[in-house]
């Protein structure tokens, strides 16, 4: 009785995954999937059946097939250990109807999914010895053997990933051992940090003291002024006050000069503590030390620190003293070496180049410098530009520079130089400009430093001539194309106005951009699109009538072409018809001709054809995916080879024969 | 089991057919051990597989490129949870100075003791390694590829190479002069196996491309007796003494057909009885019936004997079983063939081969008691009853072609090298245990063993107690 249950689950299992494994499908269907998993849970029986229909549609000659039972099996290998130890015991045979490994046993036909067979079965064969290899020594020597002997590549995944965590883990370490010398240090030189901080801190409080004090002498007059005569309207009492508010923001003048100067060189150092201050926190709060002691009382007083500092911050910014600006110039000896941003619109910056150039010039051992650049005057109109305070030059475009610094000296021989001028090609600025237009040869070893090097022998009258210099100087000119500008729509709005929006031919929301007036009402009227533009605009009703009848017109012509095409097409269809029947026609004819089997079995060929025809056109199947596709060229190969044209035609020929000696011989039989 | 081991204590049943029955019992569950791994330092296909006769401790492996190394296998180098790695203690290859430059074939040890060993190599040369130093010993340049290299372990007064070689002549290479002592002539092709007689240490045994086996008495010049599969009729045997003569004919007359324990049971007694008595010029002796023919024969054979063919198509593998009485071979037409030494007789014992592989040297093993015999079968290896030709085992694990098969009788376990440079362990289930211990937690059994106790804690010395039981070599 149990006996003829578990066959009738067996077969259970065994009708739902041959349902799973018969789709074209590139997963397991996940109800059947469910299925399966469930009753196999019932019951090792079952398990039994399952592995052994596996392993059954394994051999199957056809790599779909194949794939969906592999991963059935992958999916069942992960839960069951009895499965596990079924599978593993013809695990080589697994392996080579999925992997393919055996030259003699290739994997069956559809290429693509075959391809994907093997890829999945090598990464299931890796994941399965990750987690099962160590209970079966089968699995470990089938990877074993894929991949230190036939050289398969395997994704590899949990080394990768563990060698990703390791790196993470070494990166956090560095960080963490990186952190704790920090604190150390911290631990080693707090004492000074926080000295020096105060002795910044103090000092500013005392340069802010003296300044106020000094300012507090002053603006104490008025304000007793103001006390003792309360009898003025509000109006001014409220326009002194603030003036008195705006006294109190001291200001720099020849007095206090030294004071702000000190202040502001202690400002800088306040922020710079600020910083680092903001840093240390950082690094108390990261840290993860053991004496924690110390890092909480540090930490205490490093947050102390930054909120006097920052109080005090507050204080001088309130003072009103021109700290950003003091920045700014404190900025102009920074910037000495560093890059320029390029296109700055900065005086200092402009400086900042001026310098580098400078630099350049000397570096490049130009003893021209001077000469040449009396046309160009690149270093002087910066100057002057700053001097002026005009407008500000981008320093990319040395020609404009040019041009306005004519503007600010406009004093010498203003016809030549205009002329020149305009000759005077626009060209990005470089270091080559140093050498623009001599015909000096250029020492090659002189740098102008003093250079004691041990490297050899060196020729210091070494020189290069000077059309090798020009030949290195040839500047390449790339063709920059001007962007046109773009109009505007400039369609009435409903709200008023007009439609700013800037499209290339069609605003989106108004049609074609045309050509309008202030009112936004369109110039040329006559323009082909008619439809779109909104309907309370005035429009002459004659000419809408014209254009609707031109169009009608236009639009019936086009129809009538599209027919005459039409039926010039269905008329060769029908021509070709013709001829493929009239053809068929003649084939069959001689195939009925030939003999009565041979017609039979054609016509059953034909209608066995047109049925698997049919069902192919109805449902993707596992047999289509086997079969090629059939060409045109294929088909009239196959009739012209089958059997029933080949006949036929053997027919006609030995006719023909008879008839020839027929007519040879009329006479005779 | 149980029961087995008190009627041991009792002495109701002799310790030797005790330990018998453990080990029949062990080998016939052999499957591939997953607890004991042998790192193969191998880079080639594995040709030959020894372990050494004194000890059973070191197995000694030679591959095809041209590498030899030496595991112990009785202690694990280091484990890894359940699975215990076997290391090799040393490799010799193509980097050593006076290594090898191809394939080695053949690798065996000195049978005295561990101190040599010998490799024969596909470069023409046998060397002989100090194992202990690792350096060449002594070397000899053969006319041709070794194929395969023996030495007699019963020798006593000779300490002879035999070398099978593509060249037609078998050589004997003495150790101890460095020189070839005999050069024996017969085999029209190479050959492609050699083997010492057990029983008697002057008889040589070859295998040749040409499908012939020949028996060499190195005493005399040339052979004395060649192998032909069509002679399957046994002669009358002289009586040797009373019963066990009877018994044997009627054994003998049974033999092809179907084989039983309690046969080779016999004819284990028989060598008992026989004793030493199995030497050549006795055997010639004895066997009056033939003996005036083959006395006149044998400084040249007849011609037609001469031309008599044990194999289709080449001997690939022979095995001498234990008591030296019969002769397994394999031949490249995928049969096994067993043959009674004595008479030179096929025995006709069909084997269930399904294919040998035709054009390597096979290593056949044969389990302690000549009941199993195992061999290679393309990737698999598989396990036939001696007698009757049954598989009763395939042991499926290599991924490519299997070359040699040793079994090791301490351990009963079974070791095979293949073309997937693997060396496998084959191990007796744990399942056996697990019988045992089932067995005992039988109410009936616990009785029988005089457990009155509750049954857990006989479950548990049992399980202690398993591992304990030495299963050591049938005491006399």
């Amino acid at each position: 009785m149990i006996m003829e249950q578990d066959r009738g689950d067996g077969a259970k299992v065994r009708v739902l995954i041959q349902k799973a494994t018969n789709s074209t499908d590139s997963e397991v269907h996940p109800r059947l999937l469910k299925a399966i998993k469930s009753v196999v849970r019932s019951s090792d029986s079952e398990l039994r059946v399952a592995a052994q229909t596996l392993m059954d549609l394994m051999k199957r000659d056809h790599s779909q097939v194949r794939y969906l039972s592999l991963l059935v099996i992958d999916e069942l290998f992960m839960r069951s250990k009895l499965f596990r130890s079924l599978v593993v015991e013809n695990l080589d045979q697994l392996l080579t109807l999925s992997v393919g490994f055996r030259r003699n046993v290739p994997l069956p036909a559809p290429a693509a999914v075959a391809s994907i067979l093997r890829s999945k079965a090598i990464e299931f064969l890796e994941k399965w010895n990750d987690s099962f290899g160590i209970y079966h020594r089968q699995l470990r020597l089938g990877y074993d053997y894929l991949r230190n002997i036939l050289r398969f590549k395997f994704p590899n995944i949990q080394a990768n990933a563990a060698r990703r965590q390791q790196e993470r883990m070494k990166r956090e370490r560095r960080s963490k051992e990186i952190l704790l010398s920090k604190f150390e240090m911290l631990k080693g030189n707090f004492s000074s940090i926080k000295e020096e901080i105060q002795s910044t801190l103090d000092e500013i409080r005392e340069c802010l003291d003296i300044v106020h004090s000094k300012e507090d002498s002053k603006a104490m007059i008025p304000l007793d002024d103001d006390i003792t005569e309360d009898f003025r309207p509000s109006e001014l009492r409220q326009i002194r006050l603030d003036a008195l508010k705006e006294g109190e923001i001291v200001h720099e003048n020849n007095d206090n000069k030294v004071i702000f100067d000190a202040l502001r060189e202690v400002y800088k150092l306040m922020s710079k503590h600020l910083v680092s201050i903001k840093e240390w926190i950082s690094v108390l709060v990261r840290v993860d030390s053991t004496d924690t002691r110390f890092r909480d009382s540090a930490l205490r007083e490093f947050i102390d620190i930054r909120n006097s500092l920052c109080a005090v911050k507050k204080r001088c910014e309130e003072s009103g003293c021109t700290f950003t600006e003091s920045a700014n110039h404190d900025d102009k000896d920074e910037d000495f070496w560093e890059e320029g941003p390029v296109g700055a619109t900065e005086n200092g910056d402009s400086v900042a180049c001026e310098r580098k150039k400078e630099d350049l010039a000397m570096i490049g051992g130009s003893f021209t410098y001077e000469r040449k650049n009396e046309d160009l005057v690149v270093a002087p109109t910066a100057n002057v530009i700053k001097n002026a305070g005009t407008e500000t030059i981008s320093e990319a475009h040395v020609g404009k520079a040019v041009q306005n610094g004519e503007v600010g000296s406009s004093d010498s021989a203003p016809s030549l130089r205009n002329k020149l001028l305009a000759d005077a090609p626009v060209i990005e600025w470089g270091s080559f400009l140093n050498t623009w237009d001599s015909k000096m040869d250029i020492l090659a070893n002189q740098r102008g430093l003093e250079l004691e090097s041990h490297w050899g022998r060196v020729d210091y009258d070494a020189t290069i001539p000077a059309e090798k210099i020009a030949e290195l100087n040839v500047r390449t000119s790339l063709y920059k194309e001007d962007q046109p500008e773009i109009q505007p729509c400039r369609a009435p709005l409903r709200k008023g106005g007009l439609c700013q929006r800037r499209d290339l031919r069609v605003c989106p929301f108004h049609g074609p951009i045309v050509p309008r007036d202030d009112e936004g009402r369109p110039f040329d009227t006559s323009s082909s699109l008619d439809e779109t533009t909104p309907p309370d605009q005035e429009m002459g009703s004659v000419e809408k009538l014209v254009k609707q009848a031109v169009k009608n017109v236009r639009a019936r012509d086009k129809e009538a072409a599209e027919k005459r095409e039409r039926d010039k097409q269905a008329l060769k269809r029908a021509k070709l018809a013709k001829i493929r029947e009239h053809n068929e026609a003649v084939l069959r004819d001689a195939a009925v001709a030939s003999t009565s089997r041979s017609s039979g079995l054609g016509e059953c060929m034909e209608t066995t054809g047109e049925m698997s025809g049919s069902a192919g056109n109805k449902k993707k199947t596992l047999a289509l995916m086997l079969r090629k596709k059939t060409l045109t060229k294929d088909r009239i190969s196959q009739r012209l080879l089958g059997i029933r044209s080949r006949d036929s035609t053997q027919r006609q020929l030995t006719l023909s024969q008879g008839a020839n000696y027929g007519d040879a011989f009329p006479n005779q039989w | 089991m149980w029961k087995d081991i008190r009627d041991r204590e009792a002495g109701k049943l002799r310790p030797n057919s005790f330990a018998n029955r453990v080990k029949s019992d062990r080998v016939s569950s052999l499957q591939l051990s997953n607890h004991k791994d042998i790192v193969s330092p191998h880079r080639g296909s594995v040709n030959s597989l020894q372990v050494d006769l004194t000890e059973g401790r070191y197995l000694l492996s030679g591959a095809s490129d041209a590498s030899a190394a030496v595991f112990d296998i009785q202690r694990a180098s280091h484990s890894e949870g359940l699975i215990a790695k076997y290391q090799c203690l040393f490799a010799v290859d193509k980097q050593h100075e006076h290594g090898h430059k191809y394939a080695i074939s053949s690798a065996i040890w000195y049978p005295i003791d561990t101190g040599l060993f010998v490799t024969g190599s596909y470069d023409h040369h046998i060397n002989v390694w100090d194992t202990n130093t690792t350096q060449v010993v002594v070397n000899f340049k053969l006319p041709g590829k070794v194929y395969r290299t023996a030495m007699s372990s019963l020798a006593t007064s000779h300490m002879l190479i035999a070398a099978g070689t593509e060249d037609v002549q078998v050589r004997l290479c003495d150790i101890s002069s460095g020189a070839f002592s005999h050069t024996l002539s017969g085999h029209r092709d190479g050959v492609m196996s050699v083997e010492w007689s057990a029983s008697s240490e002057w008889v040589l045994i070859t295998g040749g491309c040409d499908g012939a086996i020949r028996f060499w008495d190195i005493r005399r010049a040339g052979c004395f007796r060649v192998l032909d599969q069509s002679q399957s009729q046994l002669g009358r045997r002289p009586p040797i003494s009373g019963w066990t003569a009877n018994k044997l004919s009627t054994s003998k007359s049974h033999l092809a057909s179907q084989g039983s324990n309690m046969k080779s049971r016999i004819l284990h007694k028989k060598l008992a009885t026989n004793g030493n008595a199995t030497k050549p010029s006795s055997t010639t002796g004895k066997l009056p019936a033939k003996g005036s023919t083959r006395q006149r024969l044998h400084p040249g054979l007849l011609s037609s004997q001469d031309r008599a063919v044990s194999h289709y198509g080449a001997v690939t593998g022979l095995k001498v079983t234990g008591d030296g009485m019969y002769l397994l071979s394999a031949g490249s037409d995928s049969r096994l063939k067993l043959w009674d030494v004595e008479s030179g007789c096929n025995t006709l014992v069909n084997y269930e081969t399904v294919r040998l592989h035709t054009n390597k040297p096979l290593q056949l093993a044969t389990s302690q008691d000549s009941a199993l015999v195992f061999a290679p079968c393309m990737a698999n290896i598989k396990a036939f009853d001696m007698w009757t030709g049954k598989a009763s085992l395939t042991l499926s694990g290599h991924y490519e072609a299997v070359n040699c098969c040793l079994y090791s009788f301490q351990d009963q376990e079974l070791y095979t090298g293949g073309n997937d440079r693997q060396i496998l362990v084959w191990s007796p289930s744990r399942d056996s245990t697990e019988l045992w211990t089932r067995r005992i937690g039988n109410p009936v059994q616990t009785k029988i063993t005089g457990a009155t106790d509750c049954p857990l804690p006989q479950g548990r010395s049992v399980s202690t107690l398993m591992p304990s039981i030495k299963l050591c070599p049938p005491c006399t």
